[in-house]
Parts: structure tokens; C-alpha cells; sequence
């Protein structure tokens, strides 16, 4: 069974959220403090994080960074803040994905959940290379003459997902779509602030990205054919 | 601005300098030439009055050696003369140019002898005739102001002095003495030259000292202006400063009294306006947790609705809906409240705006299709790039179309896109109600309707137009409005290709 950490200092909300989830068969554990949150990731690691930002305790960024910073666990914030400074706050500290209090649609939430815990699919075996990066998607691994790097699950996700198609341009909606899983979306920040923090990651010169191409005016590409 | 006011207050300055010395010019030419008039007459009398006794002396000298010498042959009497002019002559330094002439008085002459004879080459015609012709009918001095010649040399003015002597047995004679006035000249023309170098530099220290006073005057009105403007410019820190205890002084004093009355009443009123958009933006974010534990609930409800009786599953369905409502306008607030605190952010990316523009109303064909409206686009076959918000300019597009929707009764919309080089229009245009041309600066109002009595259709939250304008503004763009009653409205967005640029052109025309 599929364990999601909800993380809100509202207890309606998380009671809520609770709800929801278990309806859709998944288990919750709620924690309602910011500096509670490390001690109980420890002990029962959740498959996902639902993070909201404004914790007593601790700050949910703070959090997030330092989640981040002992696992790749997929982290999704909420914010009452829908502000692009707080967004990309938080995305920068490490967040795959945000949700904007009130979601549009619980099943929404729902959605972005289960994309984000999908495994990638495992219909292509063998490697995929992008330049000189190999991906091995069984093993889930990244690595470039040899020497592993540490991605995201989502970032994978993202890496994966250009590489397996090398010609195409896909569009920051293309992308929005397939890897976060949103059904319709402009929020075009999300894409720019992931496909920066990927190229930071992988390529030789992020101010001259090799392996994820900006296609200007269109979106992003494979690099390296 | 500032370098008119500048100008300004310097040609004060200039103004007052100019006219103080042009009145000092006049003034000081006239005393300059009454003074000058008046030296240069008591010089020449006095040159006049020294001539007429030294050569009244002469003359009588030479009467006298002649009276004495009476009975002696001719050449004692040319003897005479050359003793009188070399005394007369050397009298004083040659330079000091004394000269004598002794003429025969025509048709007197006795003998064949002829006396006449001048001093240093001196011409005859040194004397003129109207002189001569006074000597010889007087028995005293008789003085004229004369061009003494030199024969063929050069002449000087002088003073001619004469009297009618006789010669015993010789008849009679006139004799001249003649002074030259060389050096009265060249005192005159130190006098005047004098004059002339006092005056101007009198001129320029009169020029000086009011340059100074009038700067030091000037300078608080200068400082007034200075202030004035920075104030303009939003900048009420500064205040003028008080020295003295003058006019100038309470001019400063009133001034700064001013400014520091509206700087309190400005930081009042900001701080009242801060405190009020702070207000609504804290409580719209306080509202959005509730609001979204209140959404998951209803969801979860809604979706329990097929064993509800009717009347609880169509209470749901109304929640719900109020809930969308509810929440579109709590967006909207917010949205107005970033507007009025000017946090709005622009965040500009390139895209294609015909996309957009096919994008949005393929989102709103579904309302479209419920209401029998059909929506037809016009637009160029190539994508047209625009860099701007692309979230800001849909939801302009959607606003509009969802307000063209809401007012068409039924007839078709038309949207076009026009684009140039450096601007891009897009035009929405319906059939329907239209407005009254009196109101359409109103439509843009906040929460502002042309008929109260209509229904909201689409469960508008009548923001929607303001902040259409708004996002319009922010990319430097225009949003403006017609209509007429029962022709229908346009709504034309004009936005230039780059965020921020100035727009160029009006490239769809908004009547019609």
C-alpha cells in the first residue's frame, strides 16, 4: 500500500486530505508540525510528501530542503500563496511539485499524486543516452562515463522523457502533461524552474546546455543528435 | 522641467544685473560729461586769460623799444622785432610753442620799407582775416582761437592775441602773439580718458555688487523650485534652509511648514491604503485554507450523490457551483489586490498569441455551444510570436470572450488578430446588447454593471474587465471599449510584441 506524509497545521484540512486520499487507496500519515517532520520520515518512510509552506516549528522550505537533502522522496507543496515568488521558492528548495490552495479539483490532487508515485514506465528496457549521459530506466540510474548522478525521481522522469523520443520539441505543456500529469495548464514556471535544476545536475555548462535544448519560442528537446 | 526652472531663476539675476547697469551707464555719462564740460572750460579760460597778460607784456615791450628807437634807420627797427620775437619765444620751453607775427595794416604803408615777419616759418595766413580786421579798428587786445600753420609743416590749434602798433615814420603795424594749445589738449584727454576708466570700472563694481545681492535673493527662490520639483518627483525629505530672520526667511519657514504637513498627510494615506490592501490580501490567503477543505468536502460529497434523494444531490450540486464562485471570486480580489499594491509581475516568455487565441476559445466553445454562439476567428495564417505573460494575456482573451458570450444574445462573435512589426490588436466584437456610449468609460469599473437587472450568466465575478485592463497596462498594451445600444460592442486589446515597449500603432479601428 502506497504511503502519502500530509504535512498541514490545519487539522480540518488534514483531516480533509485524509479523507480523500484513503478514499482513493492510499495510506496517510499526518504530521502537523514542521520540526516534527524529519523524526517521523525516519521512522516510516512515506512513498510521498505533502508539504503545505506555512508550518509552526519549522518553515515548510526549510523542511523541504531538508528532506531533500537525506532523500529523493517526490515532495509536493501547498501553498495558500500562489505568488511566483513562493512557488519558485519553493520549488528551488527541492520541490517536485506544487498545489495551490484550493486545489481546482481534489481528484486533481489525486492525479498529480499518482503520477508523481508512478514508476517509470518499464516497456523500454535496456539504455537510453542523451550525448554522453546513459540512462539505465530499469535500474533507474543516470550516469555519464561510468560515475552515477543523483537525480530526482521526477527529474529521471523529466530526463527520461525527452530521451526517449530524440527528435521531438516538446512543449512546456507537453511536458507539463506527461510528467507532472496536469490535464491543463499554462503554469509554464514549473517546466523552467525543473529543466534548470536538471541542467545544473547534468550538463558540462548549464549556460550552455548540451543535453536538455532550449527550442526557442516552442520548448525543450534531447540534445546531442 | 528642473533646467526651465533653473533658467528662469537665473534670468532674474540676469534681468535685475542688466538694467541696475544700465542706469549707472546713464547716470555716470551724465555726471561724467558735466564734469568734463566743466574742467575743460575753466582749463581753457584760465589758458585764455595766462595768453591775453603775457602777450599784452609783449606787445608793450615792443611799443616801447619802437617809441624809444623812433628816429633810427630801418634796419634798428627789424632789429627790434627779431630782439621782441626772440624774447617772446624763449620765454618759455620751446615746447610750450610761442609764436609772433607782426603784419602791416594794408594802405598804411609810409615808406618803402616793409616790416612784416613772423617767428619759426609761422604763416601769414596763421591769422584770419576777421581777427586782423578787429585789431585794426581797436585800440586794444584782441584774441581769437586760431589753427597756427607752419609753412608747409604741420598746423596746432593756439590762441592768437594781437594788437595794432605803429612804427614811428613807418605807419602802422599788427602784431600777434600766438600760444599753442598742445598741451591744453593733452590734458583734456587725460581728464577725459580718466573719466572714462573711472566710470567703467565704476560700472562693473555696481555690476558685481548686484550680481551678489541678487544671488543671495534668488538663491531661496532657486532652493524653493529645486524642492518643488524633487517633491514632484515623489521626494519629501527635503526642506529649504533658514538663516536669517527676513522675508526670505518666512518664505522658507511657510515652505517647509507646507511640506512637512503633506509629507504627513502623504505617509497617512499610504500607510492607511498599505495597511487596506494588506487587509484583503491577508484575508483572501486566509480564506483559501478553509475554502479548500470546504471543496474536497463537497467533492466528496457530490460524488456520494447518486443515493441521495433529488433535493439533497441538487443541494450539492449547488454547493459546488457556489463554491466555484466563490472561489473564482476570491481570485479575483487577490488579483486586484496585487494590482493596487503594484506587486503585479509581469513574466514575460515568448509564445504564439494566435495560438493562445485558438486555445481560448476552444475552452469556451463548450459555453458558446450552450448558448447558440457561434465564434469565428479571423487571423493570419502564420503564428504570430509575441513576448509577454502568457497566463496575463489569455486570461484577457478568455475575459473578454466569456463577455462577449455573456451579451450576445444569440448572434455570432467575430474575433480578429492583426499584427505589424511592432504591435499586435486583437478585436472582439458582438451583436448583441451593446452599451450606452455614456458609460463605456464605466465598464472597466470594479464590480460595475450595465444592467442591473440582467443575470449573470456565466457566474461572472465583474472583475473580470478591470483586470483585463490591468494586464493589459502591465505589458504597456491598451484595452478599450465601444458599443451602441442594440449594435453590439468591440473590445480591443492592443499590446506591443515586446512587454513593454511603447505601443506604435492602433492597428484595428474600434468603432464598427
Amino acid at each position: 500500500m502506497t504511503l502519502v506524509m500530509v504535512v498541514d497545521d490545519d487539522q480540518d484540512l488534514a483531516e480533509m486530505l485524509g479523507i480523500v486520499l484513503t478514499g482513493a487507496g492510499i495510506d496517510v500519515d499526518l504530521v502537523s508540525r514542521g520540526d516534527e517532520v524529519l523524526d517521523v520520515f525516519r521512522n516510516n518512510p512515506p512513498d510521498l510528501v505533502l508539504l503545505d509552506v506555512m508550518l509552526p516549528g519549522l518553515d515548510g522550505i526549510e523542511v523541504c530542503k531538508l528532506l531533500r537533502a537525506e532523500s529523493m522522496v517526490p515532495i509536493v507543496m501547498l501553498s495558500a500563496k500562489g505568488d511566483t515568488h513562493d512557488v519558485v521558492r519553493g520549488l528551488e528548495a527541492g520541490a517536485d511539485d506544487y498545489m495551490v490552495k484550493p486545489f481546482r479539483h481534489p481528484s486533481e490532487l489525486i492525479a498529480r499524486i499518482r503520477t508523481r508515485l508512478r514508476r517509470t514506465n518499464t516497456d523500454i528496457s535496456g539504455l537510453l543516452t542523451i550525448a554522453d549521459l546513459v540512462i539505465d530506466v530499469v535500474a533507474h540510474q543516470v550516469s555519464r562515463a561510468g560515475k552515477q548522478i543523483a537525480l530526482t525521481r521526477l527529474e529521471f522522469d523529466l530526463l527520461v522523457a525527452l530521451a526517449r523520443e530524440p527528435g521531438r520539441v516538446f512543449s512546456r505543456d507537453a511536458l507539463l502533461s506527461e510528467v507532472w500529469g496536469y490535464r491543463h495548464s499554462t503554469d509554464t514556471r514549473l517546466v523552467n524552474v525543473h529543466v534548470q535544476r536538471l541542467r545544473a545536475k547534468v550538463e558540462h555548462d548549464p549556460e550552455h546546455p548540451e543535453i536538455v535544448v532550449t527550442v526557442r519560442g516552442v520548448g525543450y528537446k534531447a540534445g546531442g543528435q | 522641467m528642473r533646467s526651465d526652472g533653473a533658467h528662469r531663476a537665473h534670468s532674474l539675476a540676469i534681468r535685475v544685473v542688466l538694467s541696475t547697469i544700465f542706469l549707472s551707464l546713464v547716470v555716470v555719462s551724465i555726471t561724467g560729461s558735466t564734469l568734463y564740460s566743466r574742467l575743460s572750460t575753466g582749463i581753457k579760460q584760465v589758458n585764455l586769460d595766462t595768453a591775453i597778460i603775457e602777450a599784452r607784456s609783449t606787445i608793450f615791450s615792443a611799443q616801447y623799444r619802437l617809441a624809444i628807437a623812433s628816429g633810427n634807420p630801418a634796419d634798428s627797427v627789424r632789429d627790434i622785432f627779431s630782439a621782441v620775437i626772440t624774447s617772446a619765444t624763449t620765454v618759455g620751453s620751446n615746447e610750450s610753442g610761442r609764436e609772433v607775427v607782426i603784419l602791416q595794416v594794408p594802405g598804411t604803408a609810409i615808406g618803402k620799407s616793409n616790416y612784416e615777419i613772423s617767428s619759426n616759418l609761422v604763416s601769414n595766413s596763421s591769422i584770419p582775416e576777421y581777427l586782423r580786421a578787429k585789431v585794426r579798428n581797436s585800440e586794444n587786445l584782441e584774441s581769437s582761437y586760431v589753427r597756427i600753420e607752419y609753412a608747409g609743416l604741420n598746423t596746432v590749434d593756439g590762441i592768437a592775441v594781437g594788437q595794432r602798433i605803429s612804427i614811428p615814420n613807418d605807419g602802422d603795424y599788427e602784431m600777434y602773439v600766438l600760444f599753442s594749445l598742445a598741451d591744453q589738449a593733452a590734458t583734456l584727454a587725460l581728464i577725459s580718458n580718466s573719466l572714462y576708466l573711472t566710470g567703467l570700472a565704476l560700472i562693473i563694481l555696481i555690476g558685481l555688487i548686484i550680481w551678489i545681492v541678487v544671488r543671495q535673493v534668488v538663491k531661496p527662490v532657486r532652493d524653493a523650485v529645486r524642492i518643488s520639483q524633487q517633491f514632484t518627483e515623489g521626494d519629501f525629505s527635503q526642506r529649504m534652509q533658514v538663516k536669517s530672520n527676513d522675508e526670505i526667511a518666512s518664505l522658507g519657514n511657510a515652505f517647509n511648514a507646507m511640506a512637512e504637513s503633506l509629507e504627513k498627510q502623504i505617509a497617512r494615506l499610504e500607510n492607511l491604503s498599505r495597511v487596506q490592501q494588506r487587509f484583503v490580501s491577508d484575508v483572501s490567503h486566509e480564506l483559501r485554507t478553509p475554502l479548500t477543505t470546504l471543496r474536497m468536502a463537497s467533492e466528496v460529497i457530490h460524488n456520494a450523490r447518486d443515493g441521495f434523494d433529488p433535493v439533497i444531490a441538487r443541494s450539492s450540486e449547488l454547493l459546488i457551483g457556489q463554491i466555484d464562485r466563490f472561489e473564482r471570486l476570491l481570485e479575483d480580489l487577490l488579483e486586484i489586490s496585487r494590482f493596487d499594491a503594484e506587486v503585479a509581475v509581469l513574466e514575460a516568455v515568448e509564445f504564439d498569441i494566435c495560438g493562445s487565441l485558438e486555445r481560448c476559445i476552444a475552452d469556451l466553445s463548450l459555453v458558446a455551444k450552450e448558448t447558440g454562439i457561434d465564434i469565428n476567428l479571423n487571423r493570419p495564417r502564420d503564428s504570430v510570436f509575441i513576448n509577454g505573460d502568457i497566463r496575463r494575456v489569455e486570461r484577457v482573451i478568455r475575459n473578454l470572450l466569456s463577455n462577449a458570450i455573456d451579451h450576445a444574445e444569440g448572434k455570432p462573435v467575430e474575433v480578429r488578430i492583426m499584427a505589424s512589426a511592432d504591435d499586435v490588436a486583437i478585436g472582439v466584437r458582438d451583436y448583441g446588447v451593446g452599451i450606452e456610449p455614456r458609460l463605456l468609460n464605466r465598464v472597466f469599473d470594479r464590480f460595475w454593471r450595465a444592467d442591473p437587472s440582467r443575470a449573470r450568466t456565466r457566474g461572472g465575478t465583474g472583475l473580470g474587465l478591470s483586470i483585463a485592463l490591468e494586464d493589459a497596462r502591465l505589458h504597456n498594451g491598451e484595452l478599450e471599449a465601444w458599443g451602441e445600444p442594440g449594435k453590439g460592442a468591440h473590445f480591443v486589446l492592443y499590446l506591443p510584441r515586446r512587454a513593454g515597449d511603447q505601443l506604435q500603432s492602433r492597428l484595428i479601428s474600434l468603432k464598427g
